[in-house]
């Protein structure tokens, strides 16, 4: 149970936050009780962090599946059920099930990498969150549980890299 | 991080005179950058800012769209097919054109949005929301065609797979059921992948918007607060979804040429027809997007900051490379027919070059290769946007002549002379008109509620361009963020 | 009754058709095919299931006119067949020929771009209720009025087909060669149009398909597999319109 409180550093640059990412971890506060809410996609290489593995491929790959399987589903078990002759076509046509395949199977693909997107970043979430309108404007807003033993040495820290202001934070509504 | 070879495009400043040389530089986009609080202001601002014209435009066209094509297609439901003026043995005609062409034009948001992306292409990072919004209209305005031409639409769903206790199913063997499967998932791989880069600057939205505006966006944001994890998320996603919509897009146009390459018909059967019609999709597509941005450039306020002559020369460049590809195609088609084709083949290119609808196929020669051929060379030219506009709009229609040729204008003949037959619209007309507007319709509604830029890349793209002094030469140079 | 392999056909003796298009008249009446009225007809709309196609050969005075009546030639491999989307167009394995199934039609008239020969016709309007009483009589009761927005096509008088098949399972026998004729074989004066078993080898259309008279397949290198054979020798040139003198 992280002990402490939420606190919100904002910053002009990229660089400061990286440098005050390396020194947040040196005053003991770990990882995942920081989070870099930014106007920008920063890679996590660049802040100093380590690389979240992300489900979303996987994702993507049960999506090709599933809609894989749905083809044929739908594609053979259709003339499976009611066979129906039409004209020059064999019932089971191979090169027209590639073509239904594949449109389904890309279906499952994007869909499923939505829903992978929506799910991993539990969307929608529209309840209170710890934010600055700021941010949109191209702030970059550190956010971190900080304990109270080095609440003073954290805000020095912050201040020294050239932190805009460093506060303590609750949710709000956005 | 890398640094790539200085992108094309981009002079390498000559002048000698420093204050010179910065203006040559700040023209580009990518080179001009603002604080982000000034760009999502002005973003905002062209969202907001709305004169009444726009009102009254949006009022005629929403009365167009109720007249000419909801209004005209109900006769017809009413009446029959009848009204329109297809006969044997023409039974697809201007509808089908109309079709053909709407599913062309849309293909451009997804080559902007998508094969620039993956190529890194950096003049794309304005462009690809209002590309991509003419990708899900156009579709929107297409894919209502299959159901226009319909003899029996009010049965029209037995099309879809859907289980009923007749154990009845739609023929997956027909062209016109891939269609449905292509279109579907076309327009739904669409919606989402707009709606993927657009969550950031909903978000921004959101920020900078009051009442109503602020409700709106705030639920279609979905909560996004810009925090890291989101942020490689959505990246994630988007590279897939801009490497597997590609694929998609290329199946879609094929597909819907296969609707008149797999017939026994002259003129249609024949191989080269996927690719041709892809060819003519993006040329088409990308003449749309240009004369888009014109307007949107010319209509709404502080878009000229955004949209920029760069953008309208990349653009050009794009549709000259495009139409010696179509002309390529085009000449393949005829020389096979022209020069060992069947006497039915023959018949039908006899028919469309001599016969006396001649003047069309002249016409479109004219607009899709000289107007290009002798315009688009020029740099000048190139950069002003309303030159651009206009070459957009005459290439437009020129494709859409190559659509009326090949669909009305293949089928009137045929291997029973006794039964070659003519053309000439009806009520298409009046539904063409009506789909248009929704179309222009669609767009202009979303230009108040989307924000038609997308500012995280543009800034993304300012952050990464920086200038370099090699020798003596200042050289802008891209770094590769991702 | 063991279910053999039947499979109906069509012989067309060119050298017998006077072009008088009796045939056409039959069929619309056997078939309730509508009425378009003039200026539909000007336009190209009227729905003729069988046509009379007639090329002119020659200069004048020595002009022959060539005529060929062409309807659905139920092909074995049927081009409109594979592209409805909604299967109102099958093969039908028990007759061996094409069924067109109108109340599962949903108009999308791709079997009619893909038909080679134009056979398929469109209802383009609702026209049998605007038929006058009391023409509405005419309507023969066996077979279907068609609504606006479906294909029809020659379908080998299935009606008549179905009512011999019935009456010969009633009578535990066969279906008897010459029991049953199609419409336009029904009022061809010139006996031009053989209809028939080509299963049964004692069949008259048999013998005539087999005749050695230069038999002909129209479109056959399309692969279609037509039912329908055209006899012609070589020898007529069709007919000519020369004047008494001559």
């Amino acid at each position: 149970m992280p002990e402490g409180t939420t606190h919100l550093a904002i910053f002009n640059e990229v660089d400061p936050v990286a440098e005050a990412i390396h020194e947040l971890r040196e005053l003991g506060i770990p990882d995942n009780q920081m989070n870099i809410i930014s106007g920008l996609p920063y890679s996590a290489e660049m802040l100093g962090r380590e690389k979240s593995w992300s489900m979303i491929p996987k994702f993507s790959i049960i999506g090709f599946v599933l809609g894989f399987v749905l083809s044929i589903v739908l594609n053979w078990g259709s003339v499976l059920q009611y066979p129906l002759i039409v004209g020059n076509l064999p019932l089971f046509a191979i090169p027209t099930t590639i073509i239904v395949t594949f449109e389904l199977s890309m279906l499952g693909l994007l869909l499923f990498t939505f829903l992978g997107v929506v799910w991993e970043n539990a969307w929608p979430s529209w309840g209170k969150k710890v934010y600055r309108k700021d941010v949109s404007d191209g702030k970059i807003a550190i956010e971190f549980i900080c304990p109270p033993e080095i609440h003073t040495r954290v805000h020095e820290m912050l201040g020294a890299l050239g932190a805009e202001w460093v506060h303590r934070t609750e949710a709000t509504e956005i | 991080m890398t640094t790539e070879a200085v992108p094309s495009g981009i002079p390498v400043p000559h002048s000698n005179d420093v204050e010179s040389e910065e203006n040559d530089i700040r023209e580009h986009l990518m080179h001009d950058p603002r604080p982000r609080a000034e760009l999502n202001r002005m973003v905002m601002e062209s969202m907001q800012v709305t004169p009444k014209s726009f009102w009254v435009i949006v009022g005629i066209l929403a009365l167009l769209v109720a007249v000419c094509l909801f209004g005209a297609w109900l006769y017809m439901i009413m009446k029959g097919m009848g009204v329109a003026g297809i006969r044997r043995p023409t039974f697809w005609a201007m509808l089908i054109a109309n079709f053909v062409f709407w599913i062309g034009i849309s293909h451009a948001g997804t080559f902007v949005s998508a094969i620039l992306r993956v190529f890194k292409a950096e003049f794309r990072r304005p462009i690809t929301r209002a590309a991509e919004l003419m990708t899900a209209f156009g579709l929107a305005a297409g894919a209502m065609y299959p159901l226009i031409h319909l003899g029996r639409v009010w049965v029209g769903y037995w099309i879809i797979p859907y289980p009923n206790q007749r154990w009845l199913w739609p023929n997956f063997r027909s062209p016109l059921v891939w269609d449905l499967l292509a279109i579907t998932t076309y327009l739904l791989g669409s919606i989402m992948y707009i709606y993927l880069p657009l969550i950031p600057d909903l978000a921004m939205a959101r920020d900078h918007s009051t009442g109503w505006r602020y409700q709106f966006y705030r639920i279609l944001s979905f909560g996004f607060t810009g925090a890291e994890g989101e942020w490689q998320r959505i990246r994630t996603a988007i590279t897939i979804f801009a490497f597997a919509i590609i694929p998609v897009m290329f199946s879609v146009h094929t597909i819907v040429s296969w609707d008149f390459a797999m017939t026994k018909t002259p003129g249609w059967h024949s191989t080269i027809f996927g690719p041709f019609f892809i060819a003519g999709a993006i040329f088409s597509g990308v003449s749309a997007v240009a004369m888009i941005l014109f307007i949107v450039r010319a209509s709404m306020k502080n878009m000229d900051y955004f949209i920029r002559k760069e953008h309208f020369d990349a653009f050009g460049k794009l549709i000259l490379v495009f139409s010696f590809v179509w002309a390529y195609f085009y000449f393949n088609e005829f020389l096979l027919a022209w020069y060992a084709g069947d006497a039915s083949d023959q018949f039908v290119w006899n028919a469309i070059t001599q016969g006396p609808n001649a003047w069309l196929w002249y016409l479109m020669l004219v607009l899709n290769i000289g107007i290009p051929w002798l315009t688009l060379w020029n740099k000048k030219v190139r950069r002003t946007p309303w030159m651009l506009f206009v070459i957009g709009f005459l290439i437009n229609i020129g494709m859409y002549i190559e659509r009326y040729i090949i669909v009305p204008g293949m089928i009137t003949v045929n291997r029973f002379p006794f039964q070659w037959g003519e053309y000439g619209p009806r009520i298409e007309l009046v539904i063409s008109v009506g789909s248009l507007s929704l179309f222009l319709l669609l767009y202009a509604l979303a230009s108040r509620l989307i924000p038609l830029i997308p500012v995280w890349e543009v800034v993304e793209g300012q952050h990464a361009t920086q200038l370099r002094r090699i020798g003596k030469a200042k050289v802008p140079t891209v770094t590769n963020l991702e | 009754m063991e279910k053999e392999d039947v499979k109906w056909g069509m012989v067309i003796d060119l050298d017998q058709c006077t072009g008088c298009g009796a045939c056409i008249t039959a069929c619309a009446m056997e078939n309730n095919i509508p009425y378009v009225g003039e200026t539909d007809a000007g336009y190209g709309r009227s729905m003729p299931w069988i046509r009379v196609e007639r090329l002119w050969e020659g200069d004048y005075p020595d002009i022959v006119a060539n005529v060929m009546p062409i309807m659905c030639q139920q092909c074995g491999a049927a081009p409109c067949e594979s592209v409805c989307p909604v299967f109102a167009s099958v093969h039908s394995e028990a007759e061996e020929i094409n069924l067109q199934v109108y109340n599962r039609c949903i108009g999308t008239r791709f079997c009619a771009n893909n038909c080679p020969y134009i056979a398929r016709q469109f209802n383009w309007f609702d026209y049998a209720p605007h038929m006058p009483i009391p023409l509405n009589y005419q309507f023969n009761p066996d077979v279907t009025v068609r609504t606006r927005g479906v294909m029809e096509k020659c379908t080998f008088c299935i009606q008549r087909i179905r009512r011999a098949e019935e009456d010969a399972k009633a009578r535990g026998i066969d279906i008897q060669d010459g029991e049953l004729q199609t419409a336009c074989q029904q009022a061809c004066p010139a006996n031009a149009i053989i209809f028939g078993l080509l299963s049964n080898p004692q069949s008259q259309v048999s013998h005539e398909a087999r005749s050695g008279r230069s038999e002909l397949l129209l479109l056959e290198e399309l692969g279609t597999q037509p039912r329908v054979v055209y006899l012609k020798s070589l020898r007529t040139q069709g007919i000519s319109i020369q004047t008494p003198e001559d």
